[in-house]
């Protein structure tokens, strides 16, 4: 099986903690007998190649199965409860032939849809006899994408262990990077799970269990320093935050590396598409990234960012192909060049053409947000019949305060700061924070 | 006439406060807003008229739009003035 390596682990290293789910401590040798006991269960019921929907979020039950259904050749499509009504639509897509539940317990029910998945790159992964992949593009707008990923070269980087240390599984289980977490757990580090992911959570985790790194979400780092939980709890054992998935704040990434001296804060580069991509920040508090390694080849084309590696997926179920003829994938992301130095702008998507001119919504947020008073804004495009599109700020107030004075004050804090088309010339004042269920920022 | 006057006048005199060279209100009504002798930069104009699309909506509860086709295409520019501006908010909002 493509997942001995990690059985093998396991055997040399039986009192090895692998994970750490409601407060109590699983090791390598405790997960050798899971593993083995749901291969063998699963083989009874479940032949290779079959797309199989995992209905889960991190448990030791759900990364067992993770790995049996590797083992075992499967494709694999995770999906959490938070994905709500998107789940059954995402199930359809994918043509899941068979779906497992884990249960709050950790114990799982197995069911038949009596589809059948014929899609001809998940039967290039059968032929080939390889374990597959299906992850969903989360797009704020649209349905979701679904890209086929072949497993076996996402599953090469854990063939290194790991220094072990403690990392809080805070990604979500069905996105790219919350499968990376979840196989880190395998390579050598401690993966501790939390109830919900709010600030103060997983403040008093880290303090509890002496959390070493932290995986997350750009918007929730500003949770993190809005609710001021870090305050309440010893955060002194963290030492290193990773993130990616979106654009970061400059003003909340200069904001938190004064607070955490002592960590090291990391962009990454990742896509449901390409896999998680080693990068390496210029500094803690640097937005320039150099992307790659090796197998990792990059270039720009147009102002977009294009990659070339040996994890980028095979294609998407249900979306027009976006490689090059020359097989390059295209991100969609704006970058800026510096050297060998990239800056991620955002998503062409969500760019606002304002008179022919370019502006990217994290840049407007980042100075918003440095303003008193301010505690969440989100910047969008509004069309308008004499500039083709104006920027539209919808803010989150702190203090009472009209629209009308706050568009004002703004105004005159941006001046300076931000070039004047870039100013939003439209403001709307909201009473909940941006931040969706997926934990990125909501933009439309 | 005179409300929707007013509510203009007091969004141009925050609004001016963000401006290198303000509105000039002198002339009351008949102030120059936006074309020919006005110092107004095209940004700043579009912010300012959403400013004041705000302000109207809020007080008379009536979403309106006032830079469209409509506008565009009028013989005279309803944004050459404060008092065209206004003559202008005030035909859409009587039309129903």
């Amino acid at each position: 099986m493509y997942i001995d390596f990690f059985l093998d682990r396991f055997r040399a290293k039986p009192n090895q903690e692998a994970m750490i789910w409601q407060d109590k401590i699983y090791t390598y040798g405790e997960f050798l007998a899971y593993v083995e006991n749901d291969v063998a269960t699963l083989r009874q019921k479940i032949s290779g190649g079959k797309v199989v929907g995992l209905e889960a979020d991190f448990s030791p039950r759900a990364v067992s199965l993770l790995l049996a259904l590797i083992g075992l050749n499967c494709i694999i499509v995770p999906l959490t409860a938070n994905l709500g009504e998107k789940r059954k639509e995402y199930k359809e897509t994918a043509r899941v032939e068979i779906v497992i539940s884990v249960k709050d317990d950790d114990t799982y029910t197995i069911q038949e849809t009596g589809k059948k998945n014929s899609y001809e790159l998940i039967d290039q992964l059968r032929h080939k006899n390889h374990p597959g992949l299906i992850i969903f593009t989360s797009g704020s707008t649209g349905k979701g994408k679904a890209a086929v990923h072949d497993f076996l070269p996402l599953l090469e980087k854990f063939k290194t262990e790991r220094k072990p240390s403690r990392m809080i599984a805070f990604l979500l289980f069905d996105h790219i990077s919350g499968i990376n977490t979840a196989l880190y757990a395998f390579a050598g580090k401690c993966l501790l799970t939390v109830k919900t992911r709010s600030a103060d959570a997983v403040c008093q985790a880290i303090e509890r269990y002496k959390v070493n790194i932290l995986p997350v979400s750009p918007s929730f780092l500003n949770l993190i320093l809005l609710s001021e939980s870090y305050k309440k709890y010893d955060m002194s054992s963290l030492k290193l935050v990773t993130y990616g998935t979106e654009p970061m704040l400059k003003s909340s990434l200069l904001r938190f590396c004064e607070i955490f001296p002592n960590v090291k804060i990391r962009q990454m580069y990742g896509l449901s598409e390409t896999g998680i991509i080693c990068a390496k920040s210029k500094s803690s508090d640097s937005l320039w990234i150099k992307i790659g390694g090796e197998d990792i080849k990059t270039r720009v084309m147009d102002g977009l960012l294009e990659i070339k590696t040996n994890t980028v997926m095979l294609g998407y179920l249900n979306a027009p192909s976006p490689f090059t003829e020359d097989g390059w994938f295209k991100t969609e992301d704006e970058v800026l060049v510096d050297g060998e130095y990239y800056r991620i702008l955002g998503r062409r998507s969500e760019m606002i053409n304002v008179g022919g001119q370019k502006v990217f919504p994290v840049e407007v947020e980042s100075v918003i947000q440095e303003m008193e008073g301010v505690e969440d804004v989100s910047v969008s495009g509004e069309a308008n019949q004499m500039l083709g599109n104006v920027v539209k700020a919808r803010v989150k107030l702190t203090a009472n305060e009209t629209a009308s004075d706050f568009k004002n004050r703004m105004r005159t804090f941006c001046k300076g700061k931000l070039e004047a088309y870039k100013i939003p010339q439209k403001v709307e004042l909201v009473d909940h924070l941006m931040i969706g269920e997926r934990l990125k920022k909501m933009r439309r | 006439m005179d409300k929707i006057l007013g509510l203009i006048t007091k969004e141009i005199h925050g609004f001016n406060k963000t401006l290198d060279t303000p509105i000039n209100l002198d002339k009351g009504k008949e102030s120059v807003l936006f074309g020919r002798d006005s110092n107004l930069q095209s940004i700043d104009f579009v912010s300012l008229i959403a400013s004041i699309e705000q302000a109207v909506s809020d007080e008379y509860g009536k979403e309106l739009s006032l830079v469209d086709a409509r506008a565009m295409s009028q013989k005279n520019s309803p944004f050459r003035t404060v008092g065209s501006l206004a003559e202008y908010i005030n035909e859409i909002l009587k039309e129903d």
